[in-house]
């Protein structure tokens, strides 16, 4: 059943999540409850979020479609502002060669994918390599200190418009309506929700699966290069290890968020949900101090959980070979 | 997309008829009857068992089957002209520091650790499926071993541990994958900071520095031969699941699964079954890996293993062996092994950054398949022309 974009009662069962995930927070330290830790939860959820509105396009792409890459693509991204604010080039510029270079690292995960036909995994999990080790190379696996830059820059990532962040409501919101139209009713979006449940269908028709699933990736990386200049602008800093837990929370949130892992399902709307579910568990995680490694743990713990439920909910996968990522199904 | 129709007479004409004639030699290894079900539950029908998909076809078959077979003798040709390179490459960049006795003891080494768990990733990924948390893993039984190391266990009785508790998680993997139908991407990356954070757990931030010396004379400085016995064993091992993967029925059964695991199953083959043994396979070797890492280098702490996964994935991978299961071979991976291996360690020794070391592998990784994929023509191809 492709293409059923909203899906209400998930959207309830996350916001319960939500709200339980809050309370069981707030029993060990109500504290965080306070307007202050609210306000920084929607600041880290952001970064995050913009990832995992690529994320959800190139999962609902299918044929395996997946990007591990998109943590590091915005940790080089991210690498190449600073190197850019610190040679003197203006601020806009270098974060216009941050979010260019995200949808060039997108275009390349694409062409692997789509001209050399090499399996999305392999792709995504070379690119990732190549693409954090471009960055620990271009920095020798040093911070760059970005916090005498421009006011305006660092308003980015540290700026509040009538008391909400900035990044939240200038760029993840719109990002978001944006989504939502290609997604449910431009024609690009039908097409990928056909494209993803079925290849031969979609080629039927007359598009090009491998075209419209290239695209995904270019959105992806163009979407984790403005992650990674926000998070450069929060920290006033830029790290070739930023965002590394990315590609994992990333996919754990289009999962809870609805997506299929299979393609063909799934909406943005779902994922901007399962984000603020996401967001609340990691912040209240790192409230808790527990070691950035639970954190990890946890995602795991569930991304695994959500695809459980999922299976057993939807008796998906009791159709022949749902366990066979690369190829096979469709 | 590679439709069910699309069986390749994968293998240069190895088709199971071909095992047939193999038979008698490895009757001893299953049992007879299992063997022999096959043909009973599914009658002459044109959409089961594997062997009559390549009769069906015999036409395309015959010319597709040559291809294929210069196509793989060109791809383990190409390795080893890679190989060759490298090696040349390494040793005027290293100023011929590459061929000192120290450097390629370490090498042979640091080869037999990766090439074991290659060999269970090979039979994993021939199946369609993949591992990507073998590093924390590896992280997680050297944990637990160097723990019972310390509190003064013996080699003799802390080795089986580390091959059991291999086997485990590996087991765990498999039950997620395969009893919960999650994509082992999905359920292999969850379980790669799952392992972490038990690593975590059971470590802390202390470091385990007390594992006997004996461990290092048993595996890495003594000899067998010339090599150490830590490479001997991954020969064995290597040699061991070639022939298994080449002349046992089970062994062809693991590239029918991979093929078409629908028409496998159809066939009467235990697809469920052989996967779940592949990832526990996987498990148990990276348990070995675990030991002989130990060997090398006495110390486990949180961050051990981080990474591994890479090198053996990019070893078994660059050996040839597609991820969209059934094709490869272990000679292949035998041969990526040493090549992911002399890349790491030429890095190191031509005093590059080592950040380099992520960026060569990677880069190989995508240049290696890409051109494969773009060169051997149309027959392995056909996916290329949807765009």
């Amino acid at each position: 059943m492709g293409a059923t974009g909203f899906q209400p009662g998930r959207i309830g069962v996350l916001v319960l999540l939500t709200i339980l995930a809050l309370g069981g927070f707030a029993l060990g330290d109500p504290g965080i409850l306070s307007g202050p830790n609210l306000y920084s939860m929607a600041v880290f959820s952001v970064e995050i979020g913009i990832i995992a509105f690529g994320q959800t396009l190139v999962i609902c792409g299918g044929d395996g479609g997946i990007d591990l890459s998109v943590g590091a693509i915005g940790a080089l991204a991210q690498v190449l502002l600073g190197l850019a604010i610190t040679a003197g080039l203006p601020w806009p510029l270098a974060v216009a060669i941050c979010v260019a270079a995200g949808a060039g690292m997108g275009m390349i995960n694409g062409a692997c994918v789509t001209r050399l036909d090499i399996p999305p995994i392999i792709t995504t999990l070379a690119t990732m390599f190549v693409f954090s080790g471009l960055a620990l190379v271009l920095t020798g696996g040093i911070n760059i200190d970005l916090t005498t830059a421009s006011a305006a820059f660092l308003f980015l990532g540290q700026g509040a418009i009538a008391g909400l962040p900035f990044q939240l409501v200038a760029l993840y919101l719109p990002a978001l309506l944006i989504l939502i139209a290609v997604q449910h009713r431009a024609g690009f979006g039908r097409a990928l929700y056909l494209v993803g449940t079925s290849t031969t269908a979609a080629r039927l028709t007359g598009l090009r699966p491998n075209r419209i699933r290239a695209r995904t990736y270019a959105i992806a990386g163009l979407m984790a290069g403005i992650a990674g200049a926000i998070g450069a602008a929060r920290l006033g800093t830029a790290s070739p290890e930023a965002l590394g837990q990315a590609n994992l929370i990333s996919i754990a949130i289009v999962v809870l968020g609805g997506s299929s892992i299979f393609g063909g399902d799934g909406s943005v709307v779902g994922t901007m949900v399962a984000t603020v579910l996401i967001g609340v568990v990691n912040y209240g995680l790192s409230y808790m101090n527990f070691n950035p490694v639970y954190q990890a743990g946890v995602m795991g713990l569930i991304l695994i959980g959500a695809v459980l439920i999922d299976n057993a909910i939807s008796g998906r996968g009791l159709s022949a070979l749902p366990f066979r990522m690369t190829r096979s199904t469709g | 997309m590679t439709a069910p129709t699309d069986t390749p007479p994968h293998g240069s004409g190895r088709d199971p008829e071909h095992d047939a004639a193999h038979g008698p030699a490895q009757g001893p290894t299953r049992n007879p009857a299992r063997d022999a079900i096959p043909p009973a539950p599914t009658p002459p029908d044109p959409a089961a068992p594997d062997p009559a998909a390549p009769d069906t076809k015999a036409l395309a078959a015959g010319a597709r089957g040559n291809r294929l077979a210069a196509f793989a003798g060109a791809r383990e040709g190409v390795l080893a002209i890679t190989l060759v390179v490298v090696l040349v490459g390494i040793t005027l960049g290293s100023h011929g520091d590459f061929w000192s006795h120290v450097n390629i003891n370490n090498l042979l080494v640091r080869i037999a650790i990766t090439a074991i768990p290659a060999i269970g990733m090979t039979l994993v990924i021939l199946t369609g499926g993949i591992d990507v948390s073998i590093g924390s893993m590896l992280g997680l039984v050297a944990a637990v071993g160097g723990l019972l190391f310390q509190a003064g266990w013996s080699v003799w009785a802390v080795a089986p541990v580390f091959v059991l508790l291999g086997a485990g998680f590996g087991l765990v993997n498999a039950a997620i994958i395969l009893g919960g139908r999650v994509p082992p991407v999905v359920a292999t990356l969850g379980t790669l900071s799952i392992f972490r954070m038990a690593v975590f757990l059971v470590l802390g931030s202390n470091w385990i520095t007390m594992i006997p010396p004996e461990l290092t004379t048993l595996f890495i400085t003594s000899r067998l031969w010339v090599l150490p016995v830590a490479t001997v064993v991954a020969l064995v091992l290597m040699i061991l699941f070639a022939l298994f993967l080449r002349g046992f029925r089970t062994g062809r059964h693991i590239y029918a699964i991979g093929n078409n695991a629908e028409a496998a199953r159809l066939a009467g083959i235990k697809v469920r079954r052989l996967e779940l043994y592949t990832y526990v396979l996987l498990g148990a070797f990276t348990g070995i890996a675990a030991l002989l890492t130990l060997g090398q280098s006495p110390l486990v702490q949180n961050s051990t293993g981080t990474g591994f996964e890479l090198g053996v994935i990019a070893a078994v991978v660059l050996g040839g062996t597609e991820l969209s299961g059934g094709k490869g071979t272990i000679l292949g991976t035998a041969l990526g092994t040493i090549i992911v291996e002399l890349i790491k360690d030429g890095v190191v020794l031509m005093h590059i950054q080592p950040f380099w070391g992520g960026v060569l592998l990677g880069g190989i990784i995508l240049v290696s398949i890409g051109a494969n994929r773009r060169f051997p023509g149309k027959a392995a191809g056909t996916k290329g022309a949807g765009g």
